[in-house]
C-alpha cells in the first residue's frame, strides 16, 4: 500500500463492509475521513420550501392550460441539438431534396440553385436566327460568353438574310444580345422579356430549361 | 381526496393516481416528500444551494409533465431521482459555462465557531467532489452525504452494487488525494 491510497481494508471499512483497518495510521486516516464528510454533509444547505410552491403553482397553470400532443404543439419548445447529428440532417435533407427534384424533373424556372445545380451536367442546343438583310456580320455576346462579341459569330443561312448560330448552353437563366456589324447592339425582337441591366440597358431574357428553351 | 395530512401518509402510488385523476394538490405530497428525501444530494451533487433549488424544481416539473409516462408508480421516487440527477447535471453544466470554478460553493456560511482548519477542510470536500466524474460524484454523494446503502443506491441509480462500490472507491481515492494533510 502507499501513503496516498487506501487500503482495501480500508475501502471496505468506508463502505460499512468490513471492520477498520489493523494499521492504526490508516484506521485513523479513515476515521477522519469520516467525520469530514460527516460535517460537510450536515453544513449543506438543501432546497427548502420556496421549490414546493413554485412547483405547484407551475403544475396549477398546466392543469388550464391544453395538455398532450396539443400542448406540444402550440407551447415554445426547446430544442437540444447535437451539432454533428445536425449536419448530418442536413446532409440528408439535401441528398433527399436534390434526389426528389430529379426525380420530378425540371422546373419550368429554375427557382432554386439546388434544382440548377442538378441539371447543370446536362447542356442543350440553342440555335439563334436573326433576319438582318443588310448586315454584314453578326455576333451573339451575352452572359454566356462574357459578353464578348468575338466569340460567337452568326453565319450567313441558306435562306435570304437570315442569320444562324448554334450554342451549347446549360439550363439557365441569360441575357444575351445581337452584335451587328460589330458596333449595334440589338435585343432580340422576339425575345420573351427584356430586362434592364446596371447600367440602364436593356437585354433580351433567355431561360433554358434542360428540354430546351422555356422563354426567350 | 384525504385532507393534506392523511395525504401524507400515502403511498407513492396511490399519489401518482391522484393526480392522474386530476387533483393537482396530490403533488404536493411528492414534491415535499423527495424534495426532502433528496435535497442534500441535490445540493452536493449540484454544488450551490441555489442551483440545487433550480435544479430540483425543473426536475419536479418535468416529472409531473411526464408523469403519465411513470411505468412504475409505487417507485416514483427512483423515477424521479434520476430525473433529478440528470437536471443537476444540466444545470451545473449551464452554470459552469457562466461562473469561475471558484464561485460555486456547496458549503453554508463559516459559522462564528467554526475553525479555520474545518472550513478549509469542507472547501477541499468541495472541490473535491467539483473535480469528479458526474457518475463517481454521483455515487460518492449517495454513499457519503446521504449516507445510503449500495442496495438503496443500486435501486435509485439503475446500476450493479459492485459498479457503485468501483466507482465509490475511485472518488474516495480522489478525494483522499485532495484532502492529504488535512486527514
Amino acid at each position: 500500500m502507499t501513503s496516498d491510497t487506501w487500503s482495501e481494508v480500508a475501502q471496505r471499512y468506508l463502505d460499512g463492509d468490513g471492520p477498520p483497518p489493523a494499521d492504526a495510521a490508516e484506521r485513523e486516516r479513515a476515521d477522519r475521513l469520516k467525520a469530514a464528510l460527516a460535517t460537510y454533509a450536515a453544513e449543506l444547505v438543501p432546497p427548502g420550501a420556496a421549490v414546493d410552491r413554485a412547483v405547484l403553482e407551475a403544475v396549477r397553470a398546466r392543469r388550464t392550460a391544453p395538455r398532450g400532443w396539443w400542448r406540444w404543439l402550440v407551447e415554445p419548445q426547446r430544442l437540444a441539438v447535437r451539432p454533428a447529428m445536425a449536419a448530418a440532417a442536413l446532409i440528408v435533407i439535401l441528398v433527399a431534396g436534390a434526389a426528389l427534384a430529379a426525380l420530378l424533373g425540371p422546373p419550368d424556372h429554375p427557382a432554386t440553385g439546388l434544382r440548377v445545380a442538378a441539371a447543370q451536367d446536362r447542356t442543350v442546343l440553342i440555335r439563334f436566327e436573326l433576319l438582318a438583310p443588310d448586315a454584314h456580320s453578326v455576333a451573339l455576346a451575352g452572359s454566356f460568353n462574357g459578353w464578348n462579341e468575338s466569340t460567337t459569330a452568326f453565319t450567313r443561312g441558306a435562306e435570304a438574310g437570315v442569320w444562324t448560330v448554334t450554342v451549347a448552353l446549360a439550363p439557365g437563366e441569360y441575357q444575351y444580345l445581337f452584335v451587328v456589324d460589330g458596333r449595334r447592339w440589338i435585343p432580340d425582337p422576339a425575345a420573351h422579356a427584356q430586362v434592364e441591366d446596371e447600367f440602364g440597358q436593356r437585354n433580351s431574357l433567355l431561360v433554358v430549361g434542360p428540354r430546351g428553351v422555356v422563354r426567350s | 381526496m384525504a385532507s393534506g395530512a392523511a395525504r401524507a401518509e400515502l403511498s407513492d402510488q396511490d399519489v401518482v393516481a391522484c393526480v392522474l385523476s386530476g387533483d393537482v394538490e396530490c403533488y404536493a405530497v411528492l414534491v415535499e416528500r423527495y424534495r426532502k428525501a433528496f435535497g442534500r444530494y441535490a445540493t452536493a451533487v449540484c454544488g450551490d444551494a441555489d442551483l440545487a433549488a433550480d435544479a430540483m424544481q425543473e426536475a419536479f416539473i418535468r416529472a409531473y409533465d411526464g408523469l403519465a409516462g411513470c411505468r412504475e408508480p409505487e417507485r416514483f421516487g427512483a423515477w424521479f431521482f434520476r430525473i433529478l440527477t440528470n437536471q443537476c447535471r444540466n444545470h451545473r453544466s449551464r452554470q459552469r459555462a457562466h461562473l469561475p470554478l471558484e464561485t460555486i460553493r456547496a458549503v453554508a456560511p463559516d459559522r462564528a465557531d467554526d475553525g479555520v482548519g474545518a472550513a478549509e477542510t469542507r472547501m477541499a470536500i468541495a472541490a473535491a467532489l467539483e473535480s469528479l466524474a458526474p457518475e463517481h460524484r454521483e455515487a460518492f454523494v449517495l454513499r457519503h452525504v446521504d449516507d445510503r446503502s449500495y442496495a438503496e443506491m443500486a435501486q435509485l441509480l439503475g446500476e450493479r452494487e459492485d459498479t457503485l462500490r468501483m466507482r465509490v472507491h475511485r472518488a474516495r481515492a480522489v478525494v483522499r488525494q485532495r484532502l492529504e494533510g488535512m486527514l
